[in-house]
C-alpha cells in the first residue's frame, strides 16, 4: 500500500511539474493571444486593455498561477480566446474523438501484436519468424509522417476511403446503421495509420520477452507433460512474460491521447491534436495548458495503471512491496 | 625515533541508504590503531569484510575518517585540510588488488606510470618518459612494453606497472592491498621478491594487507590481526605464527595451508 | 556476418548516402529555386533508351512534356523533339560544400527541361529541390543531436560525478521531460518562440528546440556510466596523485562515455531529421524558399495536390534510406557493446 502511496505522489509531482512548466513557459515567451488584435487599428487599444484585464493576463505571474490552480480544483480549467468559450468542454469533445482513435487502434494492435509475437517467438529463426522480422524491420524505418502521408494519397487516388474529418455531410440523416458505417469509414484510414505505426514495436516486445521465456525448464517440464503447444504457448509462456508487456500495456494507455497528434493533424481528424496545435500558433494559453494537462494525466495514470496491473499479476512483486 | 605511521583509534561509519536513519550505520573500522616505524614492513591480516580496505583508504587519505588520528612523520593527516593533504598524498601511495581495475585498460604501459607526473605538473613531455622508462626498468618490465595497452599485459606484469606507478612520486609509505592475491603462486613469488628488493634499495615502508598468513610471515616485521573493523592482536612476526592468542588468528592460521615438501611427509604449515 | 564488417558496411553506405547529399550541387541537375511558371506541376519524364522510331540510343533521351491541347492538368510527351541526357553537363552555377565554385553537374539536357521527379507549383526541379531539402534536413538532425548529446552529457557527468542533491534535482528534471511527449513538447516550444524569422534563424531555432527536447534520455545513460566508472580503482588511483575533478572527468570517465553516446548519435539523429520534417510540415519550421524535406511535404496538404500530383509524395520516401541506414549502425554498435542479449529494447520509439 505504501508503494501505490509513493507511486501516486510521484504522479501528483509530475502534474503540478509540468503544469507549472507549462505555464511558466507560455507565460515568459514573447507574443501572446492578444498581440495580433493590438496589432489591427481597427480594433482600439483601450478594448484590448480591457479584455486583458477581463482575462487577468496583466497580473503578476504567481497570482496567475494561484488563481488558475484555484480553477482547477473547482473542476474548470480556464477560457479559451479563440474559441471564447470555456477550456473544459472544448477539451473534452475533442478528447472523445482522439480516444475513440486510439482506444481502437490500441485494442487492435495489441489484438494483432500478441499472436504474431508468439508465433514469431515460437519459430525463433526459422522461416515465418525471419518474415516476420522483415517485415517489421521495414515497417520500423518507415517514420508516421511518410507512412500517413502514404496512406492518405492512396486514399484519395482510390477513392475507397473518405479523407478527413468525422463524420461526411449529411450525416444527421443517415440511419443509425448508416451513421456507424460513416464513422468506421473515416476512422480506418487513422486507425490503420496509427497501429501500422505502433505494431512493429510492440511485435518485437512480445518476441522478445517470450523467446526469453521459452527457454526455461518449467516450460520443458509442461512439454513433457503432455500439454499442447498452443495451450503452452499462451497459458504458460505468455504468462511468465507478462512482465515487461505490462508495463508496455500501461505505456501504451499513457500515450492514447498523445500518440496520435501527427495522424490527427495529417487526416483532418477533429481530435485533441488538431486543436492543441491550432491553439499553440495563436496563444490560447489555457487550451494549451489544459490539453497538455489532460495528456499528461492519461501519461501519468497509464504508468500509475501499469504498476497496479503488475502488482496485481505478478506475486513476486506483492511480497517485494509488502517487505518494504 | 618516531613511527612513520602511527593510526590513533581510528573510526569509519558509512552511511548505508537512506542518510536520514542513523541506526543504518555501517562500522567498519571501530578504533584501531597501529604503528609502522620506518623502512620496515607491517602485515594486516584479517578476513574479508574486516575493515582493511578502508583501513588503507583511510590512512591514504582517499576517504575522511569519522573521528581519531592518523599521524604521518609528525602531521596528522586526518584534520588537515584538502589542500594540504594534497601535498600529503603523494607521500603514501596505494597498490591495488585488482590491476584489471587499478589500471585503466586502454591507456598504454608508459601513460600509466607516467599519469603521477602528469597529474602533478612534473617534468616536460620528455621528461616524464624517460622517468617513466627508468621505472619500468626498476620493475623488470621489458621497455618494448612500453608501448602496449595495458589490457594487453599479463596478471603479473599489469601489477608490476601498478607498482612502477606507485613509485612514481617517490613515497615514503606504500600500502599494498591484497596486492598480490589475485596472482598465480609462481608469480606471488616474483612480486614478492621485487617488493623485499625494493624496500631495501629505497628504504620504503610497508603496510602490507592481506588473508594470506604465509605471504606475511615471507614480507613482514612486525604481524597486526584484524577482526571486525579491531586490531585483535599485534606484535612480531614470530610470536604472533608460533604461539596467536585470539582466535580470529587462530582461524585465519588455520585457513591457509603451506604444504612443505619433505620425501614422503606433508606437513601444514 | 560478424559484427564489425556489418558495422563498415553501413557506415560506407552512410557516408555515401550523406556525400550525395552534401555534393547536392553536382548531382542536382538545377538551382533548387530557379523557377518555371510555365511548368507548374509537371509529371516526372519518362526516360527512355529506345525512341519512338525503334532506334536505339546508348544515351538516353526524353521527350519534354506538354500540357495536352484543351487540358490544364494532362500531360503528353511531345515526340517531335527528342532530347538526350547529357552527364557531367556544364550547368547552373553553385558552390559544391558551401565555398568550392563548380558549373559542373552530374547530368542535365539543353534545350528542354529534365524533371526526373516532377515539378511544383512554380516550376521548380523536385530532384534539386529534394537534394537540396536534404541538406537542411540532415543538417538540422546532426546539428541538433550534437545540442543534445553535449547538454546531455554535461548533465549527466555532473549529476554522475557530484552526486547528492545535484544528482537528485537533475534527474528529477529529466524524469520531467522524458514524461512530457516529445512532439508537444516541440511544438509548444517552437510555436512560444517569435514565428516571423528569417530561413537562418528560423533554422538556428529549429536546430535549439529538437536539441533541447531530447537531453534526458542520453543525460540519464551517461549518468550511468559515470556512476560505475567512477569506483573504478584507477580513477581512486588518480586521486591518490592530487588529481582534480577536471583532470578524472575528462581524462578517465569521459573516453568510458564515448561508446554511449555514439550509439544515442546512431538512435537520434534520425528522429531529430524527423522532428525537422514534422515542424516544416506544418509550417513551425524552415520556411520557404529554403527547401527542407518537411516544407517540401507541406503542398500535400492542399487536396488538389493530394489527388492530382502524386509526384509531391517522393521526398517523404527520401528519407527512408537515412532512417535505415541509422538505425542498422545504431543496432550494430548495441550488439558491439553487448553481444548476447537477444533483443534491444532500444530506446528508438519516440517519447
Amino acid at each position: 500500500m505504501r508503494y501505490f502511496i509513493r507511486r501516486a505522489l510521484h504522479a501528483v509531482f509530475l502534474l503540478f511539474g509540468v503544469s507549472l512548466l507549462t505555464f511558466l513557459f507560455s507565460a515568459l515567451t514573447p507574443g501572446n493571444y492578444f498581440d495580433e488584435m493590438r496589432l489591427n487599428p481597427q480594433i482600439s487599444p483601450e478594448t484590448v486593455a480591457a479584455l486583458r484585464a477581463q482575462y487577468q493576463l496583466d497580473r503578476p505571474l504567481p497570482v496567475r498561477y494561484a488563481h488558475w490552480l484555484n480553477a482547477v480544483a473547482h473542476g474548470q480549467l480556464g477560457f479559451s480566446f479563440a474559441y471564447n468559450n470555456p477550456v473544459a468542454p472544448l477539451l473534452w469533445a475533442r478528447a472523445r474523438n482522439t480516444l475513440l482513435l486510439t482506444i481502437t487502434a490500441t485494442l487492435l494492435a495489441w489484438l494483432v501484436a500478441l499472436p504474431l509475437g508468439v508465433w514469431s517467438a515460437a519459430s525463433f529463426g526459422r522461416a515465418p519468424d525471419r518474415v516476420l522480422s522483415r517485415t517489421t524491420a521495414t515497417l520500423l524505418v518507415v517514420p508516421d509522417l511518410v507512412l500517413a502521408l502514404g496512406l492518405l494519397i492512396l486514399a484519395v487516388r482510390t477513392g475507397w476511403f473518405p479523407t478527413g474529418g468525422l463524420v461526411s455531410d449529411g450525416f444527421d440523416e443517415l440511419s443509425v446503421s448508416h451513421k456507424l458505417r460513416d464513422i468506421a469509414l473515416h476512422m480506418t484510414l487513422p486507425v490503420v495509420s496509427l497501429v501500422l505505426a505502433t505494431l512493429p514495436m510492440l511485435v518485437r516486445h512480445v518476441r522478445a520477452s517470450v523467446a526469453d521465456v521459452l527457454d526455461a525448464p518449467f516450460l520443458r517440464a509442461a512439454a513433457g507433460h503432455g500439454i499442447p503447444q498452443r495451450k503452452l504457448l499462451y497459458r504458460y509462456a505468455l504468462r511468465a512474460a507478462a512482465n515487461p508487456l505490462i508495463s508496455l500495456f500501461g505505456f501504451s494507455v499513457g500515450t492514447l491521447l498523445s500518440g496520435s497528434l501527427l495522424v490527427e493533424v495529417v487526416m483532418s481528424w477533429p481530435g485533441l491534436g488538431p486543436l492543441l496545435l491550432e491553439s499553440i500558433l495563436a496563444r490560447d494559453l489555457y487550451v494549451v495548458i489544459g490539453g497538455v494537462l489532460l495528456s499528461m494525466l492519461f501519461l501519468v495514470g497509464g504508468n500509475l495503471f501499469a504498476d497496479i496491473l503488475l502488482y496485481l499479476a505478478d506475486p513476486r512483486i506483492r511480497t517485494a512491496a509488502s517487505a518494504e | 625515533m618516531q613511527p612513520l605511521l602511527r593510526v590513533e583509534n581510528l573510526v569509519k561509519h558509512y552511511a548505508a541508504g537512506r542518510p536520514a536513519s542513523l541506526k543504518d550505520k555501517l562500522t567498519a573500522l571501530d578504533g584501531v590503531s597501529l604503528s609502522i616505524p620506518s623502512g620496515e614492513t607491517l602485515a594486516l591480516v584479517g578476513e574479508s569484510g574486516s575493515g582493511k580496505s578502508t583501513l588503507a583508504l583511510c590512512i591514504a587519505c582517499l576517504e575522511p575518517p569519522t573521528s581519531g588520528s592518523i599521524w604521518f612523520e609528525g602531521i596528522d593527516a586526518a584534520a588537515l585540510g584538502e589542500n594540504q593533504q594534497c601535498l600529503l598524498r603523494p607521500q603514501i601511495q596505494l597498490v591495488f588488488q585488482d590491476p584489471a581495475s587499478s589500471l585503466n585498460p586502454r591507456w598504454t604501459a608508459l601513460d600509466i606510470v607516467s599519469e603521477p607526473f602528469l597529474v602533478q605538473g612534473r617534468f616536460t613531455k620528455p621528461d616524464r618518459a624517460v622517468r617513466a622508462l627508468q621505472l619500468l626498468d626498476r620493475v623488470a618490465i621489458p621497455r618494448k612494453m612500453a608501448a602496449r595497452r595495458a589490457d594487453e599485459l599479463s596478471g603479473g606484469q599489469k601489477q608490476r606497472l601498478a607498482i612502477a606507478r606507485a613509485l612514481a612520486l617517490e613515497p615514503k609509505l606504500l600500502i599494498l592491498d591484497e596486492a598480490l592475491s589475485a596472482l598465480d603462486c609462481s608469480v606471488q613469488a616474483q612480486i614478492s621478491n621485487l617488493l623485499l628488493d625494493l624496500q631495501s634499495s629505497l628504504g620504503l615502508t610497508y603496510l602490507f594487507i592481506t588473508h594470506d598468513f604465509a605471504m606475511a610471515a615471507h614480507m613482514a616485521d612486525q604481524i597486526a590481526v584484524m577482526y571486525q573493523g579491531r586490531i585483535v592482536e599485534s606484535g612480531p612476526s614470530e610470536k604472533i605464527l608460533s604461539s596467536p592468542n585470539h582466535e580470529a588468528t587462530r582461524s585465519l592460521m588455520a585457513a591457509t595451508p603451506r604444504f612443505i615438501e619433505t620425501p614422503g611427509v606433508l606437513v601444514h604449515f | 556476418m560478424t559484427q564489425r564488417r556489418k558495422f563498415t558496411r553501413w557506415l560506407i553506405v552512410m557516408v555515401a548516402l550523406h556525400g550525395i547529399i552534401a555534393a547536392a550541387g553536382f548531382f542536382a541537375p538545377y538551382d533548387p529555386v530557379e523557377q518555371d511558371r510555365e511548368r507548374p506541376y509537371f509529371p516526372p519524364v519518362h526516360i527512355h533508351m529506345m525512341d519512338t522510331q525503334g532506334h536505339f540510343h546508348l544515351r538516353p533521351v526524353f521527350y519534354p512534356l506538354r500540357l495536352r491541347a484543351g487540358s490544364f492538368d494532362q500531360h503528353e510527351e511531345d515526340t517531335a523533339t527528342t532530347v538526350p541526357l547529357k552527364f557531367f553537363q556544364r550547368g547552373a552555377a553553385y558552390r559544391l560544400l558551401g565555398f568550392v565554385p563548380s558549373h559542373l553537374h552530374l547530368f542535365g539536357a539543353t534545350g528542354a527541361r529534365v524533371y526526373l521527379l516532377g515539378s511544383d507549383a512554380y516550376g521548380r526541379d523536385q530532384l534539386s529541390r529534394i537534394l537540396y531539402g536534404g541538406q537542411v534536413s540532415l543538417l538540422a538532425g546532426l546539428l541538433g543531436a550534437t545540442v543534445t548529446l553535449f547538454l546531455g552529457a554535461l548533465i549527466g557527468m555532473a549529476a554522475g560525478y557530484f552526486g547528492g542533491w545535484r544528482d537528485e534535482l537533475l534527474m528529477r528534471i529529466a524524469e520531467l521531460f522524458l514524461a512530457l511527449p516529445w512532439l508537444y513538447l516541440l511544438f509548444a516550444l517552437r510555436a512560444f518562440l517569435p514565428l516571423a524569422v528569417s530561413p537562418l534563424e528560423a533554422f538556428l531555432l529549429v536546430v535549439i528546440v529538437i536539441g533541447m527536447v531530447g537531453w534526458a534520455r542520453p543525460a540519464r545513460l551517461v549518468r550511468g556510466v559515470v556512476l560505475s566508472v567512477k569506483e573504478r580503482d584507477f580513477v581512486r588511483a588518480a586521486r591518490g596523485f592530487g588529481a582534480s575533478d577536471v583532470y578524472l572527468l575528462r581524462r578517465h570517465i569521459l573516453p568510458e562515455t564515448a561508446s554511449v553516446l555514439l550509439t544515442q548519435a546512431a538512435i537520434l539523429v534520425p528522429q531529430f531529421v524527423l522532428a525537422e520534417m514534422t515542424l516544416s510540415f506544418l509550417g513551425l519550421g524552415v520556411p520557404e524558399p529554403m527547401s527542407s524535406w518537411g516544407n517540401l511535404l507541406a503542398a500535400l496538404q492542399q487536396y488538389n495536390v493530394l489527388v492530382s500530383y502524386w509526384w509531391m509524395y517522393l521526398p517523404a520516401l527520401a528519407i527512408v534510406p537515412f532512417f535505415l541506414g541509422y538505425l542498422s549502425l545504431a543496432s550494430a554498435l548495441q550488439q558491439r557493446t553487448r553481444p548476447y542479449k537477444i533483443e534491444e529494447k532500444s530506446s528508438w520509439s519516440p517519447s
